[in-house]
């Protein structure tokens, strides 16, 4: 099947070598792991996922064009794809459910107090969103795409993605200051 | 749709938290940024604050998994690269890359791809316009020609029609214009055709329209023919070619000339033959009916009353037979009438392709017309095809798009 990323444009082609390929997965493995495990919400499927999507990633690596966009939308293109195939086959093994990501315990615990209840306030938050736009907010503050290669992973325009993310947080805004 | 106020709202705060992301300060006035930076309203502030929350708190792999999968980056993911392997030996001889030039550039596939398909809708288009009866009709023809060859011309006249040669239809390929799984059918059919040529080429014509009448086992009913120095050559040729091959022999008269007009007609007289079959078995029962009353006649004023009913019913019968003769004649050939006309100044063209340079360019815009016909033909093919595929995919991928993205309804 096919990854497929937004339209076509008319820019210079050139597939993604194996060398840089190196390069690509030092730059986004672990935002890639931190948008992945921020959907799947489970570590054990997040490393799958991960695995998977750079696994497929290199296995195309000769289908990347850089006319349709940035190697790090197409990379995340793949490991959505991945992440979602995986969301769907849980769905159908209804007896399989999400263990909730492990809050790093020992950390918080060194934290000052006031760091910690705004990372509370802003889970709390984000547990409000739909489905969508949590991934949103995964897709720019795990991911750390720009807008543009979030509308390439979405096949949106940039536009829509500009509004939909305006509008999450703005949402997202409230809900922390409801919580708070 | 949004305001140009939002519009303009929408653009400065993501630009507030792109700013914040970069920086990784909640305030320019943080990490010393000019003091335009540090007017930051209050809103502003909490925006900025709330995106570097979000992106502090991202998942964090476990150590040992980012080593495990960088060894597996760094070695090329080797299971996938055996199996590559593997796969690529056991594909070498089917795969294109196998015998294709080894650079090839990969943009030629779409290229080699379209031509692969161009060709199969040439093709396709060939066949359309041809109606498949290329091959069965060489067959036909060479099985003809062997077979004249074989036992010298035999006048067609001599030959009996079709139907009454063999009982039934010939098996082998169903012939064109009879629906083989309706024998019953009986249709007159016949064609009119005007072909042009120069006026010195119209007598050899002729002899080609009796040929292919031999050809198809027809004949020629009659024929008129004036050539040389006659003020307006041409001619006439009445034919009768069997029914079944009509259109082949049609196809192959319009090739000997420039084709004028062409007409076709047919009409059914099934129920006129059914019903003329019906009346001669009524008239011979009713014959052998007399017969048998004759046999027990009982005096010679009564048998010789029954002998003139006999004569009667043999004289009915006799005219039924003769008009279902006619009838089963008149379907089993068809009637075509061949007008050959002298081609406009060209009475003194040499035979052959033309009269010189003016021959070669009507040649060459004939080739030219022929080569543009198979084109749009072909593109009448490969555009549909095009177009279904196109949209067969199109459909295929937003219906996997909007499965994958139910996954997060």
């Amino acid at each position: 099947m096919s990854e497929a990323i937004a339209e076509p444009m008319a820019l210079p082609v050139k597939p993604l070598e194996a060398e840089s390929f190196g390069d690509l997965y030092e730059r986004t493995f672990s935002r890639v792991y931190a948008y992945v495990g921020s959907l799947l919400r489970d570590r054990a499927a997040a490393e799958d996922v991960t695995a998977q999507a750079f696994e497929r990633a290199y296995r195309k690596r000769r289908s990347y064009r850089r006319g349709k966009g940035s190697a790090d939308a197409w990379l995340f293109g793949i490991a959505r794809n991945a992440a979602l195939d995986e969301l769907r086959r849980r769905k159908r093994h209804a007896g399989l459910h999400s263990e909730p990501e492990d809050a790093d315990a020992a950390a918080t615990a060194h934290e000052q107090a006031e760091t910690a209840l705004r990372r509370q306030v802003v889970r709390a938050a984000l547990d409000q969103l739909e489905p969508r736009e949590r991934e949103l907010v995964a897709l720019k503050f795990m991911g750390g795409l720009s807008n543009t290669e979030i509308a390439r992973v979405l096949g949106l325009s940039e536009s829509n993605t500009s509004t939909k993310l305006h509008r999450t947080i703005t949402k997202l805004r409230e809900a922390c200051r409801d919580e708070a | 749709m949004t305001k140009p106020e939002d519009s303009a709202l929408i653009e400065r705060e993501l630009a507030a938290v792109d700013e914040a992301l970069a920086s990784g300060f909640a305030d320019a006035a943080d990490h010393g940024g000019p003091d335009a930076y540090a007017a930051h309203d209050a809103d502003e502030r909490e925006l900025r604050a709330l995106a570097l929350a979000l992106a502090a708190d991202p998942p964090q792999a476990a150590p040992e998994f980012e080593r495990e999968l960088g060894r597996r980056v760094a070695q090329a993911f080797p299971r996938e690269r055996a199996k590559a392997k593997r796969s690529a030996l056991r594909a070498a001889a089917l795969r294109p890359s196998a015998w294709l030039p080894k650079r090839l550039p990969k943009r030629l596939a779409p290229a080699l791809g379209v031509a692969a398909a161009m060709v199969v809708a040439v093709v396709v288009a060939v066949s359309l316009r041809d109606g498949g009866e290329e091959s069965t009709v060489k067959s036909l023809s060479s099985q003809r020609s062997s077979k004249a060859e074989s036992t010298g011309r035999a006048t067609p006249r001599d030959l009996p029609a079709p139907s009454e040669r063999t009982a039934a239809p010939p098996p082998g390929p169903a012939q064109p214009g009879f629906d083989p799984t309706r024998r019953e059918r009986r249709i007159e059919r016949s064609a009119r055709l005007t072909l042009a040529a120069p006026a010195n080429r119209l007598e050899r014509l002729g002899d080609d329209v009796t040929g292919i009448a031999d050809r198809y086992d027809g004949f020629v009913l009659s024929s008129s023919l004036s050539t040389g120095e006659e003020p307006s050559p041409g001619g006439t040729f009445e034919l009768r070619v069997p029914a079944g091959d009509l259109r082949p022999a049609l196809r192959d008269l319009a090739r000997l000339g420039t084709v004028r007009s062409r007409s076709q007609t047919g009409e059914d007289v099934t129920v006129r033959y059914v019903s003329l079959g019906d009346q001669l078995q009524g008239a011979r029962a009713e014959r052998r009916g007399l017969l048998r009353r004759l046999e027990r006649a009982g005096s010679a004023s009564q048998a010789d009353a029954l002998r003139r009913r006999l004569d009667i019913s043999s004289r009915r019968i006799s005219g039924l037979n003769g008009q279902l003769k006619a009838l089963r004649a008149s379907t089993d050939y068809a009637r075509v009438t061949v007008t050959l006309e002298a081609r406009r100044g060209s009475a003194g063209a040499p035979a052959g392709s033309g009269d010189g340079i003016g021959g070669a360019l009507r040649d060459a815009l004939g080739s030219l017309t022929a080569s543009v016909e198979l084109l749009v033909r072909a593109l009448g093919v490969l555009l549909p095809l095009g177009l279904l595929a196109t949209l067969g995919w199109a459909v295929a991928r937003t219906v996997r798009r909007r499965h994958r993205d139910a996954a997060l309804s």
